[in-house]
């Protein structure tokens, strides 16, 4: 016969493991079969009740405990034997199971305080006895009280030490905690909250709510209460729904204030009752609940609250239907724009809410002295932002809310933007770029310093177009450097060349120079050239860069008779960015240089122009680039690496496949990258060892991606087993990598 | 012939890894709408290691063997370089009129130690040491103070003392007078109060650096946190707690609280001033 124990129950679970690790056991175990004759008693039972093995085993239980019915334990025992349930003898009611003395002598109690269970012994689908396991707790219990002692009579560091040793382990009773809620430290109310909140039983929460009945005019235990209820993992709703129900104001108020934080839609029926309610507070936080609760049951409600102006209540409705969220109310509320009290709730509802039907309205409110230019413009900006986020349709908000606009709406705007103190002038500024009128570009070119509003001020200006060019351009002599970088930036969106000559006139400001060049190259004014080029030589890479980006953005029939030259010049920085531009524009009359240029003596201008290359039509190039993979410094090898990702043949695919053994890891990098490019099948297979035996991960990671990309039956497993790698980096390229996979036509044949 | 785009590239997702790459290893944060000042200040040295993409920058900065050299470009290109002397100066008044007097007389003959662990160009341990120095401290106990920035630029700057008008705007111009000479490159600090400082490179997310210089009695982090993320402020002051001697004084901008995210430290109030010390532990 197999016996098998249910350990169902936690307890018993933690009991179990007790009698594994303890060192000095105090639990002892006893077996019984169908008739609750004793099977077997073990030692520490033994010890710990002082009735030996052989006194217990083959006893009945009720012989040994002869009052075992009469404290209504036998019962227990039944339960567990006919429906094969685990029953606990909690130490609060029951005391103990076997009379014995304490194992040491206690303060508290003359009899071991004990903690039972009983749990079935199945056999098969039968059960075939109990298990009872018995915990001495008589010292934990001993402890426990004394806590409560301290609790209730030490001074404040004596309580707080008793209200967190109780709060901090599981094993002691929360009842003490209940009445430390009302602690006069704020310091011991916050343990007692922690401990109850975490762990409380039904019955501490049952005894917690006829608590806040009784001592609801104590503003520390109710305060401390609520925050147990509220926070509490046990089901609080039930409770606090009945408090709701309760005759008294006070307690109903402050349990809607409960329901609101509780997170629980069960409790939508019962706060829409307490909109009935007489008392005007419980309404109120009934009305909160509700919004915190995003109810949309409760719309139509709130909603009949609003349109009632009932100032009290009112305005909590306008919030809570914020919170909601639902749009169908915002054409109910625009006819508060004209109430004096509820418009601006109103106006903020309706720039969440609304659609382009609250446009009008708003703007027709903007068009009078008593405008709100501010809140309107915030609601003007959210509706804006709301369209062009849905239906990619923004446009539509700001076209509409021009027309709209008044001379004296303008006004209004212009004014809220001077006005010291105001801290919304981010969608003033908005609202003023989609008005299209006179004064307007003047009044945002003043803000222009502004750090705050520099984005907003200069697409409000790129908003009004080559008009606003005149006005821009003496900001490039403004003595403040922000204003002038504003003014760099609107003048290149702007895309006019009537900025070109004030914009190169600039360029001889360093903290500005990229900026300039930037400008220059949006325009892409042949004007330019000149200008740009005394930039190719700069010392910062980054100038330089932005340079060559603006040249090659120039439509300049010259250009090659200029640049061409340049590849001589005696400075490196000149010749690099002109082998770039030359490279980039693909002159054929400058192949050879180009081709004579990639022996140049600095390393930099031999990677310029071994990455140019390939934009260059010559026969010789493939040769200049296999070479340079091979014998070349390891920047020049990875800047061919490079350049070959941009050529085609096997013969390429085979020099990057040989490059995949480069002692330097960015040549290997560049290589596995650039085999990504030309999706050849013939690389997968020493992509694949890359991914398997490559030291450094972002090269594995870029085979991964190159991989990917190629595609193919034997690609997926690769990529596959590296999801979870533990570098998140590797991890991440390889589920991208799946996805190109699975996306890619196989190129592996 | 294929792409001709000069351009660097951010693939997408990037600059969400390079983010928070920034923030684990030097706390900044760049979250919040700044991700794109983020990719700007980074630009030039994309561009000055040749490369096009910002994904082989990132690849760069956490997997190469010289991604040590490279993280202090990193520094030096975001940390913020701009501050005064006299910043906020009620602190160091506090320092010097109160909590000195009062250490001093627990500790005589023992070596006062005070760590500017965000010294950026050196004002703050040059107002430090002034203040110090106008009390007459220096006459009258050992004092050594310890000044470390992550930007290698900016200690280098500090430890040639020069200073350009900006920084004055603070400073008593009798204090100015007293203490800097001014020649073609600028205003020179007085030798004898520069060399009082010990500068070095640190960077605060490191904590084997921070154990280094945070046993002191006095650590000055001040404007720096602001740039920082929670997560890298919390972690920063539990090194400070760990390393600074009891009971040691930790001291924040105005507008950087630690309340919310330290345990470690009570904050007092100091003539009128706010600092952090230390929370004794009762083991």
């Amino acid at each position: 016969m197999r016996i098998r124990v249910d350990l169902k129950k936690n307890n018993l679970v933690s009991v179990a493991a007790k009698l594994v690790t303890n060192t000095q056991p105090t639990v002892g175990v006893f077996t019984t079969d169908t008739q609750l004759v004793i099977r077997v008693w073990d030692a520490t039972l033994a010890q710990l009740t002082g009735i030996d093995e052989q006194t217990a085993t083959g006893q009945a239980l009720t012989a040994l405990l002869p009052d075992l019915e009469k404290r209504g334990l036998l019962k227990r025992f039944q339960r567990t034997l006919n429906d094969g349930v685990v029953e606990v003898l909690a130490t609060a009611f029951h005391r103990y199971l076997i009379p014995c003395a304490p194992a040491t002598p206690s303060k508290h109690f003359d009899k071991m305080q004990q903690l039972v269970t009983i749990a079935p012994l199945r056999d098969g689908d039968t059960i075939a006895g109990v298990l009872v396991t018995v915990e001495d707790v008589t010292e934990r219990l001993e402890h426990e009280r004394e806590l409560s002692k301290r609790l209730a009579e030490g001074d404040e560091a004596t309580r707080l030490t008793a209200a967190e040793t109780i709060s901090d382990d599981a094993s002691y009773d929360t009842t003490p905690l209940l009445d430390a809620l009302s602690d006069e430290s704020w310091k011991v109310r916050r343990a007692a909250i922690k401990g109850v909140s975490q762990r409380a039983a039904p019955e501490a929460i049952a005894a917690l709510v006829s608590s806040v009945v009784e001592n609801h005019h104590n503003p520390s235990l109710l305060n401390s209460a609520l925050q147990v209820l509220t926070s509490s993992e046990v089901d609080t709703l039930s409770p606090l729904l009945e408090l709701l129900e309760s005759p008294d104001p006070d307690l109903r108020m402050q349990a809607a204030l409960a329901l609101g934080e509780k997170s629980d839609a069960r409790a939508v029926d019962g706060l829409l009752k307490a909109l009935q309610a007489d008392d005007p507070n419980v309404r109120y936080h009934a009305i909160e609940a509700l919004g915190k609760l995003k109810a949309a049951d409760a719309v139509n409600a709130l909603a009949e609250i609003v349109e009632s102006k009932d100032f009290f209540v009112a305005f909590a409705a306008l919030e809570a239907l914020s919170k909601i969220g639902d749009a169908r109310v915002a054409p109910r509320m625009m006819p508060l724009l004209e109430d004096e009290l509820l418009r601006e709730p109103a106006i903020n509802l309706l720039g969440q809410l609304g659609d382009d039907s609250a446009v009008g309205p708003l703007t027709a409110l903007l068009n009078t002295p008593a405008s709100h230019a501010d809140l309107i413009a915030d609601a003007l900006a959210a509706l804006c932002d709301r369209y062009e986020e849905l239906y990619g349709e923004g446009a539509y908000i700001s076209d509409l809310t021009s027309h709209e606009v008044s001379p004296t709406g303008i006004q209004n705007l212009l004014d809220a933007l001077e006005t010291p103190g105001r801290n919304n002038l981010r969608s003033i500024a908005l609202v003023l770029g989609w008005l299209k009128r006179p004064g307007v570009d003047r009044a945002l070119t003043r803000l222009m310093g502004r750090d705050d509003l520099r984005d907003e001020i200069i697409e409000a200006l790129v908003r009004h177009g080559s008009g606003t060019v005149e006005l821009l351009i003496p900001q490039l002599r403004s003595e403040d450097l922000g204003v002038r970088r504003s003014a760099v930036v609107a003048l290149g969106r702007l895309r006019d060349s009537r900025a070109t000559h004030a914009l190169i006139d600039t360029l001889a400001e360093k903290s500005l120079t990229l900026d300039v060049a930037n400008a220059l190259g949006q325009i892409g004014d042949p004007q330019a050239l000149d200008g740009l080029l005394k930039l190719v030589g700069d010392e910062d890479a980054s100038v330089r860069q932005a340079a060559v980006n603006a040249l090659n953005s120039l439509a300049v029939s010259s250009m090659s008779e200029r640049i061409i030259p340049l590849l001589n010049d005696p400075d490196p920085n000149v010749r690099e960015s002109a082998a770039k531009i030359a490279g980039y524009f693909g002159y054929p009359e400058s192949a050879g240089a180009l081709i004579e240029l990639s022996g140049d003596e600095n390393e930099r201008v031999r990677s310029a122009v071994i990455e140019h290359l390939p934009f260059v039509e010559d026969e010789r190039v493939l040769d200049v680039l296999f070479r340079a993979l091979k014998e070349e410094t390891a920047n020049v090898r990875a800047a061919a690496a490079r350049a070959l990702g941009n050529m085609d043949g096997s013969e390429v695919v085979q020099r990057l496949i040989e490059g995949l053994s480069d002692e330097d890891v960015w040549v290997r990098y560049f290589c596995a990258r650039a085999l990504g490019r030309l999706r050849s099948g013939a690389s997968v297979e020493a992509l694949k060892r890359v991914v398997e035996q490559e030291k450094f991960n972002h090269v594995r990671i870029a085979a991964l991606d190159s991989l990917g990309q190629i595609g193919g039956k034997g690609v997926a497993d690769v990529i596959g087993a590296l999801v979870r790698d533990d570098d998140p980096d590797v991890a991440r390229a390889a589920q991208v990598a799946l996805g190109k996979s699975a996306g890619t036509t196989d190129h592996t044949n | 012939m294929l792409s001709r785009s000069q351009n660097l590239s951010v693939p997408e997702g990037t600059t969400a890894l390079i983010r928070s790459l920034i923030n684990e290893r030097t706390g900044m944060s760049f979250d919040n709408g700044k991700s794109d000042l983020l990719i700007d200040k980074l630009s030039p040295l994309v561009i000055e290691r040749g490369f096009s993409s910002y994904l082989d920058y990132y690849y760069l900065l956490k997997y190469d063997a010289s991604a040590p050299v490279e993280w202090q470009n990193v520094m030096n290109a975001l940390s913020v370089q701009e501050t005064y002397f006299w910043r906020e100066v009620d602190q160091i008044r506090g320092l010097v009129q109160t909590l000195v007097p009062q250490w001093h007389a627990k500790n005589p003959g023992a070596t006062l130690r005070i760590w500017s662990a965000a010294c950026a160009t050196g004002e703050e341990p040059l107002t430090i040491a002034m203040a110090l120095n106008e009390a007459g401290w220096f006459e009258r106990t050992s004092i050594e103070i310890l000044a470390s920035d992550a930007s290698s630029t900016a200690i280098q700057r500090a430890k040639a003392g020069i200073y350009r008008e900006r920084a004055f705007r603070n400073l008593p111009p009798q204090l100015r007078d007293r203490y800097f000479e001014s020649d073609d490159s600028g205003s020179r600090v007085r030798r004898d109060i520069h060399s009082r400082i010990k500068w070095s490179i640190a960077n605060l997310m490191d904590e084997t650096q921070v154990a280094s210089l945070a046993a002191v009695d006095f650590i000055f982090c001040r404007n720096v946190f602001i740039y920082f993320s929670e997560s890298a402020i919390g972690r920063v002051v539990r090194s400070f707690a760990r390393f600074i001697r009891s009971p040691g004084y930790l001291f924040v901008g105005a507008a950087e609280s630690l309340l919310r995210l330290t345990t470690d430290f009570n904050l007092i109030e100091v003539d009128d001033a706010f600092v952090y010390v230390k929370r004794e532990r009762v083991i």
